[in-house]
């Protein structure tokens, strides 16, 4: 079943979704959880948290109320706002020199590293 | 902070705003001043800590998933001590049905590692996605099984806490009063030996829908009766239709054998994700209060007949007496469910603890008690100041 994109905007701060996070799963600290994440965004802060979410949306699969993590969201204000990480700035460098993310490549040259944001 | 931040490997520990803003409440949504986060990963980690805190005059609080409800994990100008680096589950003493666990394993992890052997842990709060073993043994859970299997505090074979002069106490079963239930004001709990038991061959459920109140307890009387009953579970008219059920006082009976009259599993499934969704829908739908009264029996009918003309939506764990009625913030009606609870000898916290949000209630009994133990296992006073009572 495809997952209903209508955003249910409210987090009610169960903490439910900790486990289902696979960043958490790396981080293992609250700030990287969708619960906290939500914090964040409703404290208004603007952080560079927001680019460790995969948009996966495993969270809202696991959510009793089906909150969405709005993650494209929370990184829309980060651009508005010119957060961006080096990862991030490097690519559209790039992009706007070389026409791709990665930078100069030679006639058939495959890239050795992918970076993303 | 300085000092502090000098005693751990940079990544053990963050003073960074925004991991301070993450740490400031737990479920309960209670605000806090949280001085920094460390996630210890050795019993030395912990050691340090706590002489740093008492040398330093600094509460420290312990906190599992933060699915707490009361308050308990909410920083009050504290360093908070997250457990989430406590992960190691040992292997199983298949003879004994035993396993020791370290305090941050969520408990749906342990089960999962539990059930190619078949075997599981059987006391399951609704917040068992993420609940950790550790902060369920601090609020002594109880949750959806109580009924057959009653509260974690009867499945600990040991629990291995260090307490606020850094001492390292393995408490058995016979000294439960220092561990289960005191919500972190003793010490932080690092590892636990939990006591087993086998997944039952076979599991049906039965859905019961009443009009009258009194019937329905009839019923519930009927149900206890039965060896078989794994799950009791009440939803009042009012919680039933805000998440579009009827508007009737409906029953949950899961039973571990098949005299339910819902087999499959894929049914069964579905009906306890609605129940275990409810919580979260009642809050969605503005009651975001949960209060969680353990009602003696003789006192369930006028307890429930009053929430039920109060318009107050309310569902829980009836089959051990513990309802969760949910309530607008601020509802001066929660205070008189408080002196209506006490008055008929029920407890106004039946699973949630006392926290922040119920602390003033504790009753002289607790108080004595929670002094007792706090002058034997943390004199100066390091762990969760003013939490409990």
């Amino acid at each position: 079943m495809l997952i209903e994109l209508l955003e249910n905007p409210v987090c009610t701060e169960c903490g439910l979704c900790r486990e289902a996070c696979p960043v958490f799963q790396i981080q293992q600290q609250e700030e990287f959880s969708p619960r906290g994440r939500a914090i964040l965004g409703s404290a208004g802060i603007r952080t560079l948290v927001f680019y460790q979410c995969t948009l996966c949306r495993s969270c809202r699969v696991v959510c009793p109320i089906g909150h969405d993590p709005a993650g494209e969201t929370l990184r829309a204000g980060l651009i508005e706002a010119s957060i961006e990480t080096p990862a991030n700035q490097a690519m559209i460098a790039n992009i706007r020199e070389y026409g791709n993310p990665f930078g100069p490549l030679a006639e058939g040259e495959v890239p050795k590293t992918l970076t993303c944001c | 902070m300085q000092q502090l931040l000098s005693l751990f490997h940079p990544d053990q520990i963050s003073i960074r705003h925004e991991t301070r803003i993450a740490y400031s409440r737990d479920a309960s949504r209670i605000h806090g001043e949280c001085l920094a986060v460390v996630w210890p990963e050795t019993i030395e980690d912990m050691i340090r800590l706590i002489g740093w805190a008492a040398e330093t005059g600094n509460d420290l609080v312990p906190r599992g998933a933060g699915t707490g409800l009361c308050g308990g994990a909410t920083p009050q100008n504290s360093v908070v001590i997250d457990s989430a680096r406590l992960r190691q589950i040992g292997s199983i003493d298949i003879p004994a049905n035993k396993i020791v666990v370290e305090a941050g394993v969520p408990l749906d992890l342990l089960n999962r590692h539990l059930k190619p052997f078949e075997l599981f842990f059987p006391v399951i709060p609704g917040s068992h996605r993420s609940a950790t073993i550790g902060g369920m043994i601090a609020t002594n859970a109880a949750g959806l099984h109580a009924v057959r299997y009653g509260r974690i505090d009867e499945w600990v074979a040991e629990a291995t806490l260090i307490d606020g002069k850094g001492i390292i106490h393995h408490l058995s079963a016979g000294d439960r009063g220092g561990i289960a239930g005191w919500e972190g004001i003793t010490g932080m709990i690092v590892q636990a030996a939990l006591h087993l038991t086998e997944i039952p061959q076979q599991r049906s459920l039965t859905l019961l829908c009443f009009d009258d109140l009194k019937g329905m307890l009839e019923e519930v009387a009927h149900l206890k009766a039965n060896p078989s009953l794994s799950a009791l579970e009440y939803i009042n008219p009012q919680a039933a239709a805000l998440v579009g059920w009827a508007a009737k006082h409906t029953l949950l009976a899961e039973f571990h054998s098949m005299d339910g009259k819902v087999e499959a599993t894929i049914d069964m499934a579905a009906i306890w994700r609605a129940r275990e969704s409810l919580s979260a829908r009642l809050t969605l739908a503005g009651f975001p209060i949960s209060e969680d009264p353990q009602i003696l029996p003789e006192a369930q009918e006028s307890t429930l007949d009053w929430l039920a003309i109060q318009g107050i939506p309310v569902f829980g764990h009836l089959g051990v007496g513990i309802i969760h009625p949910r309530f607008l913030q601020g509802d001066p009606r929660i205070l008189e469910l408080y002196h209506r609870v006490s008055a008929s000898g029920g407890q106004i916290s039946g699973e949630h603890g006392m926290g922040l949000k119920k602390r003033q209630w504790a009753s002289l009994a607790m108080k004595v008690k929670a002094q007792a133990l706090k002058t034997q296992f943390d004199p100066q006073g390091v762990f969760n100041r003013g939490k409990l009572c």
